[in-house]
């Protein structure tokens, strides 16, 4: 072993600090074996954007100078460990125009290990997890994937969870003693150890073959340098767009085609276009522009352009006509309006599914004391 | 006026009668990396709805400029361009101008083009307020500017601007153990300030995105009224405020009810209040405590009663003492 490195993938200033914590403990915990390490978050996702994945680091080494050979990176191209507390990343991470649709394991080297919270079990997951051509392992910790906002943090352990599940998928970054004092040093709470140490024995791993996962290509760009730019670095304008496809009516804007945010979504709108009185908020409202108008009046959300932040719920006028479900639900990005207008029985019985999946927001502060009644379930 | 013979043609852009009647084309799209729930970028969409396709719009550093066109890519339909924090006013007032003498000139087809510069509280309420001011005092020329106050440099990781509340949680006002409250300054009152003193500027309005027809028809009306034009839009902002992106529509109503930022136009020095303001006003509507809009945002939840109680003390004066409620603050000596 040279250096090891870690990765934590998570939702921009939702899961801020505790990435924070998870990459600060990674560094403490390695420091008390006597290596050395280094706790950095990548420079490009800052400044951070509500749900829109960002990267925090973790590298660990034997000596100075391993580190230092390490760390004037970037990001690291390959990683031992990949954490992801969200199990709605496993589709895949777009952070910023060009960098496409990147699968979660992509960094991930060969047997190394993805960490993920998840209430599903490995069969669930793996569907929604790009090929690898070499084996991993998928390591699961049960439990919602923990939100809070910028300012007040939920403390629900799930960064000590995420921590006591390293010493187990990897041993050799450090041991659980080390990792116990650590917390103890830096956090001064003896419950805090106790979520760690049953993490480490709950962790359920799994190993994915290469040949296990979802078959997707992800989309790709080249970047531009700046030799292929414009003449004053003039960025073409998006066109206006126009009618549906196919159909004399309707409007669908063109996009932003380097840039299609929906990897942001931990929960999709789904719309129940027999309760839809057309009364046009949802579109107005929508900040991402992201419902097409249909040639028969409808708004039909595009889910290539929807990051899922619920204002389309929230402004809805009629009872379960707009639902925010959980995103690990869907396997693709069709048009639901289609579905309907194909087959409109069959709609409404997908649709009555689909809403069971209906949970709790928690995606930043809502009152005082919610935190507080949440920290229990997740501590258990 | 006799600046305005001297004036381009300006558009006319009549008032949406109801939503059904909006724009349907998007000229401001979707593929801008804002935070989920993002009202600035709503107010970018319906601003650019209001103004039509014949528009150029030029922006200040801040979240719309940084989230929005990231690396070499555009969410933007109409010609837009980026200026420096503090030069919104003065980039409105040089594309008028070189609109006006290009067009003059012969050297472009003569039509009128809306131009509208939009900056964030930290570019228009802090740093460009001089530009901004300079710009309004230029009667014959055609423009608006908007700014967009999410109450902190938002972009930055939300460092405290002059829009900022008393008390919020901020980068640069963090509370403490001893220090609960680290901002102690009242929010500045930039559109009644820019209303009062410039005697070139027909037209100030303020807007919530909450409300979007008022505010697309506040919008067409600063464009199509002549001369350069002020509008100050209040956008809640889930990342800075803390609270789920889901809401951003209602904590803006949330504060429009509370009586925190009052809904006005000021059309050639006549004040105008409109929709639940105006309902306020004449007493046809009861403010809503602010402690219904303050403890639904993390950004105060160290708040103690004696702060909200502060808080509601200090909006109470703004519609009981103020000479023109939520609007100027003089008052009188003996009311003082």
């Amino acid at each position: 072993m040279s250096t090891t490195a870690v990765e934590v993938i998570y939702r921009g200033i939702f899961q801020r600090t505790m990435a924070k914590h998870i990459t600060r403990g990674i560094v403490l915990a390695a420091r008390k074996e006597g290596k050395v390490g280094i706790a950095f978050g990548r420079y490009g996702d800052s400044p951070e954007r509500n749900g829109i994945p960002a990267k925090q680091f973790a590298i660990v080494a034997a000596n100075d100078e391993e580190l230092q050979g390490s760390i004037a990176k970037y990001e690291p191209t390959e990683v031992d460990v990949t954490i992801a507390v969200d199990d709605a990343l496993c589709k895949g991470v777009e952070s910023w125009a060009w960098y496409g649709l990147q699968p979660v394991n992509k960094l991930l080297k060969e047997n190394g290990t993805l960490i993920v919270t998840s209430t599903k079990s490995a069969e669930e997951l793996i569907p929604h997890i790009h090929k690898k051509d070499v084996a991993y392992n998928l390591a699961i910790i049960k439990g919602k994937a923990s939100f809070s906002g910028l300012w007040v943090y939920k403390n629900d352990h799930t960064d000590m969870r995420m921590l006591g599940a390293l010493p187990r998928v990897a041993p050799h970054l450090f041991g659980s003693p080390a990792l116990e004092a650590a917390i103890r040093e830096e956090w001064k709470d003896d419950l805090k150890v106790a979520s760690a140490e049953k993490s480490f024995e709950r962790v359920q791993i799994r190993k994915v073959k290469p040949d296990e996962g979802s078959p997707e290509i992800p989309f790709s760009f080249t970047m531009p340098g700046w030799k292929s730019m414009e003449e004053g670095l003039v960025v073409r304008a998006i066109p206006l767009g126009g009618h549906f496809e196919g159909y004399d009516g309707g409007y669908r804007p063109e996009r932003n085609p380097y840039f299609k945010k929906f990897t942001t979504r931990t929960m999709r709108p789904v719309v129940d276009f027999a309760k839809c009185t057309k009364c046009t908020l949802c579109w107005l409202q929508c900040p991402d522009s992201c419902f097409d108008v249909t040639p028969d009046g409808y708004y039909d959300a595009n889910m290539e352009a929807c990051c899922g932040c619920g204002v389309c719920e929230a402004v809805c006028p009629v009872d379960k006509c707009v639902t925010m479900v959980n995103e690990t639900q869907f396997e693709d990005n069709k048009s639901q309006w289609e579905m309907w207008t194909k087959d409109k029985n069959g709609y409404a019985g997908w649709l009555a599914k689909k809403i069971e999946h209906r949970p709790e927001r928690s995606h930043g502060f809502h009152h005082r004391g919610q935190y507080e009644g949440e920290k229990i379930e997740q501590i258990d | 006026m006799t600046a305005q013979a001297n004036a381009l043609e300006i558009q006319k852009l009549d008032a949406f009668k109801g939503v059904k009647k909006v724009t349907i084309e998007e000229y401001f799209t979707s593929g801008h990396r804002t935070c989920q729930g993002c009202e600035s970028a709503l107010v970018m969409k319906l601003m650019v709805k209001a103004s039509g396709p014949r528009t150029i719009v030029l922006g200040s550093t801040g979240c719309m400029y940084v989230a929005n066109t990231t690396y070499y890519t555009t969410p933007w339909v109409v010609p837009w361009m980026h200026t420096q924090l503090g030069s919104s006013g003065s980039a409105a007032l040089g594309t008028a101008a070189g609109l006006k003498v290009l067009m003059r000139k012969g050297k472009m087809k003569k039509e009128p083009i809306n131009v509208i510069a939009f900056c964030g509280d930290g570019g228009g309420v802090d740093m460009g307020l001089s530009a901004i001011s300079a710009t309004l005092m230029h009667p014959q020329y055609n423009l608006l500017i908007l700014c967009y106050d999410n109450e902190s440099y938002a972009n930055t990781d939300i460092q405290v601007s002059g829009a900022s509340p008393w008390g919020a949680n901020t980068t640069f006002s963090p509370p403490g153990k001893k220090y609960r409250i680290m901002h102690t300054r009242w929010k500045k009152n930039v559109a009644g300030m820019l209303a009062a003193g410039h005697p070139g500027c027909r037209y100030v309005a303020t807007v919530c995105a909450s409300y979007a027809l008022d505010m697309m028809n506040k919008v067409r009306k600063a464009l199509s009224i002549g001369g350069p034009t002020f509008i100050h839009s209040f956008d809640p902002c889930p990342k800075g405020w803390d609270y789920d992106p889901m809401y951003s529509h209602e904590l803006g109503e949330l504060a429009i009810e509370a009586g925190i930022f009052p809904l006005y136009e000021v059309e050639d020095m006549k004040l105008k209040f409109y929709g639940k303001t105006k309902k306020i006003v004449e007493g046809r509507l009861k403010r809503k405590p602010v402690r219904d809009y303050l403890l639904r945002q993390g950004r105060f939840a160290h708040f103690t009663d004696e702060d909200t109680d502060y808080f509601q003390k200090k909006t109470d004066e703004m519609w009981e003492k103020w000479i023109l409620p939520g609007v100027i603050p003089l008052r009188p000596e003996d009311g003082a």
